[in-house]
């Protein structure tokens, strides 16, 4: 589309808007080269020539200006959140959408608006999918029925405290050291309340939930792109949440042998 | 095993709901899943895991870049949940059983394991990155899309 010169009030909302799909992006779990690209491609569609952005994990940089455009600078924090892959794909088709020209710039602002707002799963439903995905990975690894139910109920319960308790209040640390407890604590209730026949089969299929594949996976491809910053970042996050893990699952452990004196695993 | 890929597939349809995947991708995001532990579980057989693991891995990876295509969303819609049942989650249980049981033989070995999975899945993913993106494009007509955005 080309377009004659912006003025300053245009060319910066078009920069906003570059910022806010590119904060969308970042904050769902999008890699950086997504993100980087999609604010360029907003830039040069609606016609910023000189617009520039520097994406980390946790911050999107951007300029503008040269001697044809007036200056735009922002920096914005994008804190580490959750990971909506509905939003990523709908910013995502939004900006094929945008070119082949069907948006103005307030349209794709009010589209990216409505993908900001778009509603996550509904926490039970969340805290059912850890349940039947916990069960799932028990069979998996060697479970059997009974095995599958008690990690069912792990799944569910890790699932709430995530939700509940670990997401809005404890640090990635605690949190992870506490839910690879939970699981472990759930599991060895069941086992010696007599459900469940593989004790370490169970945990197993019911800490899935926890590990870190988002990070782990978007680490490697970030690394693999180049962007060593923002992957190494990612990798450290998901090398981090597996030892808490890890932690979490051993700490009990060695409660339970001290209370149990010894229990038969 | 047709009862371990029916796991894999419902585990790995588990997880994307908790990635927030849109509904309509559940089907493929399951049939990645299970075909990824498919793979596994005959490589397994014949070869060391962590080879099983690098083959599944470009396998979930080349059928995740596929559908991204053909579906025209992101890759990582795919790609993370099929991936999940070859990440060593049981690698990292062992470890932490056999360091609190004082068996350290045994959790140096599992824990060297899980370290040789994660390169192995690691190098999967990095080797079918490597692979133009217009070869998944093959047959598709020519879009308004540049290389990277899918």
């Amino acid at each position: 589309m080309a377009k004659e010169e912006l003025d300053e009030k245009e060319e910066k909302e078009v920069m906003e808007t570059a910022i806010m799909a590119g904060h969308i992006l970042l904050e769902n779990g999008a890699e950086i080269f997504r993100v980087e690209e999609t604010i360029d491609r907003v830039c040069r569609h609606y016609g910023v020539k000189s617009g520039n952005a520097f994406v980390l994990s946790n911050g999107i940089f951007t300029t503008a200006g040269n001697e044809r455009e007036g200056y735009f600078a922002k920096v914005q924090h994008i804190p580490v959140g959750g990971t909506h892959l509905n939003r990523v794909a709908a910013v995502n088709q939004l900006s094929r959408e945008m070119e082949e020209g069907l948006y103005t710039i307030k349209e794709l602002r009010a589209a990216l608006e409505s993908i900001k707002t778009m509603p996550g799963k509904r926490p039970i439903t969340q805290i059912f999918a850890s349940g039947v995905g916990s069960a799932a990975f028990c069979c998996l690894f060697g479970g059997d029925v009974w095995d599958m139910g008690a990690a069912f109920l792990a799944g569910l319960l890790l699932y709430a405290y995530v939700l509940f308790v670990s997401a809005p209040h404890l640090s990635k640390i605690v949190g992870n050291i506490g839910g690879g407890a939970l699981v472990t604590f759930v599991c060895a209730f069941c086992y010696f309340g007599g459900l469940g026949n593989h004790l370490n089969f169970m945990i197993i299929g019911s800490i899935t939930p926890l590990i870190p594949g988002v990070a782990f996976t978007n680490g490697i491809r970030d690394i693999a792109d180049g962007d060593y910053i923002s992957g190494s970042v990612r990798m450290l996050d998901a090398i981090l949440v597996f030892f808490c893990i890890a932690i979490g699952v051993g700490m009990a452990f060695s409660l339970l042998s001290g209370i149990g004196g010894g229990i038969p695993l | 095993m047709i009862g371990e890929i029916l796991a894999a597939m419902v585990g790995t349809v588990a997880f994307s709901l908790l990635f927030g995947v849109p509904r309509r991708y559940y089907p493929y995001c399951g049939l990645i899943g299970g075909a990824g532990w498919w793979v596994y579980s005959m490589a397994a057989s014949r070869w060391e895991p962590e080879l099983a693991a690098l083959v599944a891995t470009m396998v979930v990876i080349l059928l995740s870049r596929t559908t991204a295509v053909w579906q025209r969303c992101p890759v990582t819609v795919f790609l993370i949940s099929g991936i999940f049942p070859l990440v060593p989650g049981a690698g990292i249980y062992w470890t932490s059983y056999y360091i609190v049981t004082d068996q350290l033989n045994l959790a140096l070995h599992t824990g060297y394991e899980a370290v040789k999975t994660a390169v192995a899945i690691v190098l999967g993913i990095v080797f079918v990155f490597e692979i133009p993106q217009k070869v998944f494009r093959a047959g598709r007509k020519q879009h308004e899309v540049t290389p990277r955005q899918l």
